[in-house]
């Protein structure tokens, strides 16, 4: 079996040492600004791209998933005890997780949504190494015109799920493509947009300006909104839950792992979406609504498992197509052209062992933190009553090093205040990071692959209709677009994103 | 005298006519309009720093040919932001507060400038004291607490633990 070979694989590299070092490091930096509000995983990986520069590729990128993750088992911790969500997949879990724990459960929320998640996160591993191979030998079969076609529709999903104005979303999408483009021209040479300045001909660095669009720009937006922490701590008594509670737990876990991995496959996908849904997927098929909002069962179990399986098939898209679907996957993507990956459908065959090894290393990373959530929890809580004032200027800090670490330049610090100061425009302006980030990831290749399906159709722009694949991409995107512009689903969007505000 | 409104209409018309009667002003002052103009903008800068760019031809494409498409595209996408938002309104802008966002932009360029200058030292202490001003409460104790703290964790990480290649104090160490 190819299968069983290529997990061997990847847990022989998975379980060296410094490779299970660099996991648990990730694991707990993510528990760690999963527990603290204001930073997000975003921010966090932006600011620590410099460093895995210095990391060889596997360990790097084991490390920066690991953050993805954990941040969101460290997220449903703080929703719990302190009904604060560390980061926005969480904001459901405080809901019913809150007043579990005002009912004295709340070592029972807590085991219950560890113990969900792991669950959650070891069938989105295991769906990930079922679906890697038939995907990526799909994306092999692909051509220029097919690239550029899914591309767009990658880019078009993601937008659905951009709060706001559906317009403004694509717009973000071309600003995005277009910063992609300075740089020296790969084909001519020719320098774009560069203002002779020599640090922009290898075209703008991908880490400061992600430092500065979501790092920067979100301890400006807590500055001003004079973060503090509030919420009485909450005592955590017996960890083991009633056998009334796993009963009610187990079902409802088990639809929002399959929700939630389902819907971390779509293009634009992820963790939050996940919880939201199977949230309100619980309370649709409850037989008594009422309870959810007073501390059920289900509401912790379902969202929590939603949540971590999704976290974990968003990585299918990236991996396996090299699309990021999520400003997280966009950064994993900026991470291996770091180290000189490009990635894509190569990524597997070219370099089984980092493939195999980071999907291995994402099932063990999923069962330390189990063991670093549960019985460390006390710890954790601890570091809430860390105030902001202390926080911020070190994540300023760290962001200021890391961005000059780069290329041993300030240039590039500089370029993080610039960028701080755009994305602090874009917060203001209700226009969303995200999808600006996916052009700037995507614009190069994207250009890349237009150029050579024009250059190999002597100009014809039918080619990306004539070829079936890109037909078939663009036909769906347009369908989304139409889907966007429909009064109920634009209703339905609407009151998606109100309940997450 | 309360009117019945027919359900789904009633707020709505009352909202259009308390907009109409404020200043006409704060109709351009909206998020979306001031996001047109900001897309318009930038795909007009686009336009203009790359008019010299060769555009070659469909087949060959020269390196002016894909950025001048995407930026009439942004501009057209703009425009049509702004007309979305005269017609069918949309948010005010709330008032920026100034502090924050200036004394965290000018922490982050002294430390840029002092950096390679004068050392990590100097430029965190820099850094940290601008940034730690934009807080409301600021108490010089907990700030060179936080200060001596993180030179020390910085030191240990970075130089010592990643064997970066910076100065603490520029000349000394």
């Amino acid at each position: 079996m190819e299968l069983f070979d290529n997990l061997a694989l990847g847990f022989s590299v998975a379980f060296t040492f410094q490779n299970l070092f660099y996991a648990l490091l990730g694991c707990l930096l993510g528990t760690l600004i999963g527990v603290l509000p204001g930073i997000g995983p975003v921010a966090t990986i932006a600011m620590l791209l410099p460093i895995t520069f210095h990391l060889p590729p596997t360990a790097s990128l084991i490390m920066l998933a690991g953050i993805y993750y954990g941040a969101s088992y460290g997220g449903s911790t703080t929703s719990i005890l302190v009904n604060l969500p560390g980061e926005s997949a969480s904001v459901v879990t405080c809901l019913d997780g809150y007043q579990m724990a005002r009912n004295g459960r709340a070592g029972a929320a807590l085991s219950i949504s560890a113990v969900g998640s792991f669950f959650a996160g070891t069938v989105g591993t295991a769906i990930i190494v079922m679906f890697a191979e038939p995907l990526t030998r799909m994306a092999q079969k692909f051509g220029p015109a097919d690239y550029c076609s899914l591309m767009a529709l990658g880019l078009v999903a993601a937008v659905i799920l951009a709060s706001g104005s559906v317009i403004k979303a694509i717009a973000m999408i071309f600003l995005g493509l277009l910063f992609g483009l300075v740089g020296t021209d790969v084909n001519t040479g020719a320098q774009r947009f560069t203002f002779d300045l020599p640090e922009l001909s290898d075209g703008i660095d991908f880490a400061p300006i992600a430092m500065g669009l979501f790092g920067i720009a979100e301890i400006v937006v807590n500055l001003e909104r004079h973060l503090t922490r509030t919420g009485g701590t909450i005592k955590v008594n017996s960890l083991w839950p009633t056998a009334e509670e796993i009963r009610r737990a187990i079902p409802a876990a088990l639809r929002g792992t399959f929700l939630g991995a389902a819907l971390g496959v779509l293009p634009g996908g992820g963790p939050t979406l996940g919880a939201f849904s199977s949230y309100t997927l619980e309370k649709k098929i409850s037989k008594n609504p009422s309870q959810f909002g007073k501390g059920a069962v289900e509401g912790v179990a379902a969202p929590e498992s939603a949540n971590n399986a999704a976290a974990q098939t968003s990585f299918i898209p990236m991996l396996t197509l090299g699309i990021p679907s999520n400003a997280v996957m966009a950064l994993m993507v900026g991470a291996m052209i770091i180290q000189g990956i490009q990635p894509g459908p190569e990524v597997m065959t070219k370099k089984p062992d980092l493939f195999w090894g980071m999907i291995a290393s994402m099932w063990i990373g999923n069962a330390m933190l189990v063991i670093i959530n549960l019985p460390m929890i006390g710890m954790w809580v601890k570091l809430l009553t860390v105030p902001y004032r202390f926080l911020a200027p070190a994540i300023l800090l760290f962001c200021c090093i890391g961005a000059y670490s780069l290329q041993n330049s300030t240039f590039h610090v500089m370029q993080v205040a610039v960028f701080g100061v755009l994305g602090y425009i874009f917060v203001r302006l209700g226009c969303e990071g995200a999808p600006f980030l996916l052009g700037l990831v995507l614009g190069p290749q994207m250009e890349e692959y237009f150029r050579r399906a024009m250059l190999l159709s002597r100009g014809d722009p039918m080619v990306f209709l004539e070829r079936p694949i890109s037909l078939g991409l663009l036909i769906t995107t347009a369908l989304l677009l139409v889907l966007m512009a429909l009064p109920s689903f634009k209703k339905a969007r609407e009151e998606a994103f109100q309940e997450e505000s | 005298m309360v009117v019945q409104w027919p359900y789904g209409f009633g707020p709505n018309i009352t909202m259009k006519i308390a907009r109409f009667g404020e200043a006409s002003l704060n109709r351009f002052l909206s998020k979306d309009f001031l996001s047109g103009l900001l897309f318009i903008g930038f795909g007009l800068l686009a336009l203009y720093f790359g008019q010299k760019l060769a555009l070659g031809t469909p087949v060959r494409m020269g390196p002016g040919y894909v950025p001048r498409m995407l930026s009439l595209v942004l501009v057209g996408l703009g425009v049509l932001v702004c007309i979305v938002a005269l017609v069918s309104g949309s948010d005010p802008v709330e008032k920026p507060k100034w502090k924050p966002i200036t004394l965290v932009t000018i922490g982050i360029v002294c430390f840029a400038l002092l950096f390679e200058r004068a050392g990590l030292l100097p430029a965190l202490v820099v850094l940290i004291l601008i940034a730690s001003l934009a807080n409301e409460e600021f108490k010089l104790v907990e700030v060179i607490g936080n200060m001596v703290a993180l030179s020390v964790l910085c030191t240990v990480v970075f130089k010592v633990g990643l064997g970066m290649n910076i100065s603490i104090l520029r000349g000394v160490w």
